[in-house]
């Protein structure tokens, strides 16, 4: 970790000063923040016997979203638990910001939001109400807190039901409203522990273009889930973990191994022939349609034969990869699963 | 000057420290305002010492008609004596002891599932990773319990000022009988935030809760009892003689304690109470019932104390003080009758409730800290 002040991104506190007014400086970062983003070297935690985290070592820089990805009991919750500084590590050092949870606790968590994965809502209180008491607990001013749980809740779209007590919503809303109270201080680091689960399709584009916009403006984002494919839109890189390690960190558009094609045609006949004319390697798979299988280095080369086979003639009607890439990598890991 | 402004800032911490607590109060009260329970909890508290003072007056009523019925068969009413002169001393003792006790039952059930419940519900962690520290929310808790039974409290204290109003007695009792409940009050729901903090589940927090009350109330006599057959000790005390008693001498003239000591001094077994009288300082019954002012009655014609809270004070110090203060002749001193002690018991007794409270309340304190090192057997933080 380097001690060197790194000028704080300016365009990120000037860009969020809609609405709020004077009264949010209590949770915006200050500036000269020596290293922004996390950094997680040798993490290790147990709960007893049980081995949670055994050594976990990876960076997410800010103004990327990377994903945390493994199998479940892989430690991502435990990990995440630890980076909301609520967990104290056995061994090993965390960073937020260049902050460490164990002793600037404050600093820490003024920086933090984090979304859980299991839903605690207090059924009485209205969206609203729950959104400005959290502020609260933030110190941001009553005005202030409310001005922000306003905006939050058009952000969520859930202002119809702001003033609904909580446990009307369903547990898509009452997931956006957990990702609006992760939101209320304005954090530089966003700790999301599956946020994608129990949305629908609509809720899940919006939280795509929601964290890309936040990614966008600066925040740190750290996303654990199942759900590769959502990922493979939304992340920047991927930190796979399994068994309590971390075995791979890889970037989303990484293609050093090269990505699996699938090629679809009207007449796989024509599409043999140009493929064994273009000495490309394929191989023939069943599947509801038969298609055609190649593993191309880039999307150069993909663009490229796709060319040459319009060009020849073969009749195509689909050519795309043909799993998420990290899906692919997933696979490729031949994760342990606890 | 730097003095002053480390105080100041010592006092902007302090009020910033005040409100993150407050807020956590505000979380609680709404919730608790917005519970039917709550409400029909207040509404039978209300009827049901509504229906023990009215049985408490009817039948004081009744017990006078009685009397007028046998001292006056004529129907001629005389004057009744000054200490009877109303029922209030009667109801407000009953009331007062009725209060205490609901009260004693209802704190744990407002209290004893402050953390865990929230634990189970999903909530703590999301407000434990805010800028609260486990103190603010531990005091906020204890505070909204606090006060969501003060408002029982409030729906008592019609029923306590009616015993003072139908009855010679001075607004001081009142007011100090109502805020040594709050006091009690206060106590039983620090013990129930700390463990609620400690145990996992609800369920087991308020039963021990409960337990923890009921051996204060009860336990703090049996223990007193068996404590007492065990502090036994010796004194030095020779043999009262007591004068007679001629009915036709007006009471007032027989000097009190009704005899002299006499012959050799000699070794008498007795029980030294003293060394086992805090366990009853403990008891809530005494702690408020000592607290409450009474006059010295050494010198009314009949030295005795008047009602149950005196006797239980006045029991109680009798206790704390020994055979050495009690013992008729001991040393071969009279003693008298009416036991003066102006030293009070309570302040022994709430002094060792409150660290119990503390030692509870700084145990549940250690277990909200975070970044958490460990945690208990099959808890998980969120």
């Amino acid at each position: 970790m380097s001690d060197q002040p790194v000028p704080a991104d300016d365009d990120r506190d000037e860009g969020k000063d809609d609405g709020a007014g004077p009264a949010e400086t209590g949770a915006a970062p200050e500036r000269g923040v020596p290293q922004a983003g996390i950094e997680v070297r040798g993490v290790a935690r147990s709960f007893g016997p049980v081995h949670a985290v055994v050594d976990m070592d990876f960076d997410a820089p800010p103004g990327q979203v990377t994903a945390l990805v493994g199998p479940n009991g892989a430690g991502k919750t435990t990990l995440l638990l630890m980076l909301a500084s609520l967990l104290a590590p056995d061994a090993g050092s965390l960073r937020i910001d260049g902050f460490d949870p164990l002793s600037d606790r404050a600093e820490v968590r003024r920086r933090v939001g984090w979304m859980p994965d299991t839903l605690g809502v207090w059924e009485s209180l209205t969206a609203r109400e729950i959104l400005v008491q959290i502020g609260r607990f933030y110190r941001l001013p009553s005005s202030a807190a409310a001005s922000r749980a306003a905006e939050l809740l058009d952000l969520v779209h859930l202002g119809e039901l702001a003033d609904q007590p909580a446990r009307v919503l369903s547990r898509g809303q009452q997931q956006r409203l957990s990702l609006a109270r992760a939101l209320i201080h304005r954090p530089t680091t966003l700790l999301l522990d599956e946020p994608a689960a129990g949305l629908d399709p609509a809720s899940r584009v919006e939280l795509r273009r929601l964290l890309r916009s936040l990614a966008a403006e600066g925040t740190t984002i750290l996303v654990s889930s199942h759900v590769l494919s959502e990922l493979d839109e939304v992340a920047d890189s991927a930190v796979f973990v399994s068994a309590g390690r971390t075995v791979k960190h890889q970037r989303v558009d990484d293609s050093s191994r090269g990505r699996r094609y699938a090629l679809y045609a009207l007449d796989l006949g024509a599409a043999r022939a140009r493929l064994a004319e273009l000495g490309v390697v394929f191989g023939e798979e069943q599947g509801r349609r038969p298609w055609l299988s190649m593993v191309l280095g880039t999307e150069d080369d993909a663009a490229r034969l796709l060319r040459d086979l319009v060009s020849g003639g073969v009749p195509v009607t689909a050519f795309a990869p043909a799993s998420g890439a990290l899906e692919e990598a997933y696979l490729q890991m031949g994760v342990e699963r606890r | 000057m730097s003095a002053h402004e480390t105080e100041a800032r010592k006092g902007a911490a302090l009020g910033a420290w005040l409100r993150g607590a407050w807020d956590v109060v505000v979380l609680e009260a709404k919730q608790r305002l917005r519970s039917r329970g709550w409400y029909i909890m207040l509404a039978v508290w209300f009827v049901v010492i509504g229906l023990v003072t009215w049985l408490t007056w009817a039948s004081w009523n009744a017990q006078r008609e009685l009397n007028r019925a046998i001292s006056s068969p004529d129907g001629v009413v005389t004057d009744l004596p000054p200490e009877s002169a109303g029922p209030g001393s009667m109801i407000f003792e009953v009331v007062l002891a009725f209060v205490l006790f609901l009260a004693l039952i209802v704190a744990p059930a407002l209290s004893a599932n402050a953390v865990n419940g929230d634990r189970a519900q999903g909530t703590l962690a999301v407000v434990q990773a805010t800028l609260l520290s486990p103190g603010q929310i531990l005091a906020g808790k204890l505070a909204a319990a606090w006060l969501a039974a003060l408002a029982f409290l409030a729906a008592a204290a019609p029923f306590l000022v009616i015993g003072v109003a139908l009855g010679g007695m001075s607004p001081a009792t009142i007011a100090v009988s109502l805020l040594m409940l709050a006091v009690e009050l206060a106590v039983v729901c620090s013990i129930g935030v700390g463990v609620s903090a400690l145990a996992g589940r609800p369920l087991f927090s308020i039963v021990v809760t409960y337990l923890i009350v009921a051996l204060l109330v009860v336990g703090t006599l049996i223990a007193f009892g068996f404590g007492a057959a065990l502090a036994r000790g010796t004194i030095r005390a020779n043999n009262p003689s007591y004068l007679e008693n001629i009915p036709t001498r007006p009471q007032a003239q027989i000097v009190d304690p009704g005899y002299t000591c006499s012959g050799p001094l000699t070794q008498r077994e007795v029980v030294r109470t003293e060394r086992v009288a805090w366990f009853l300082a403990m008891n809530p019954y005494v702690v408020v019932a000592d607290a409450i002012p009474y006059p010295d009655r050494s010198r009314d014609t009949s030295p005795y104390p008047q009602g149950a809270i005196e006797s239980v004070s006045q029991g109680a110090r009798a206790a704390l003080a020994g055979p050495d203060a009690t013992y008729p002749c001991v040393n071969g001193q009279p003693k008298p009758s009416y036991f003066v002690q102006t030293t009070p018991l309570w302040p022994l007794g709430l002094g060792l409730q409150l660290v119990l409270a503390g030692g509870l309340f700084a145990a549940a304190r250690s277990r909200l800290v975070t970044p958490a090192r460990r945690l208990s057997k099959g808890t998980r933080v969120a």
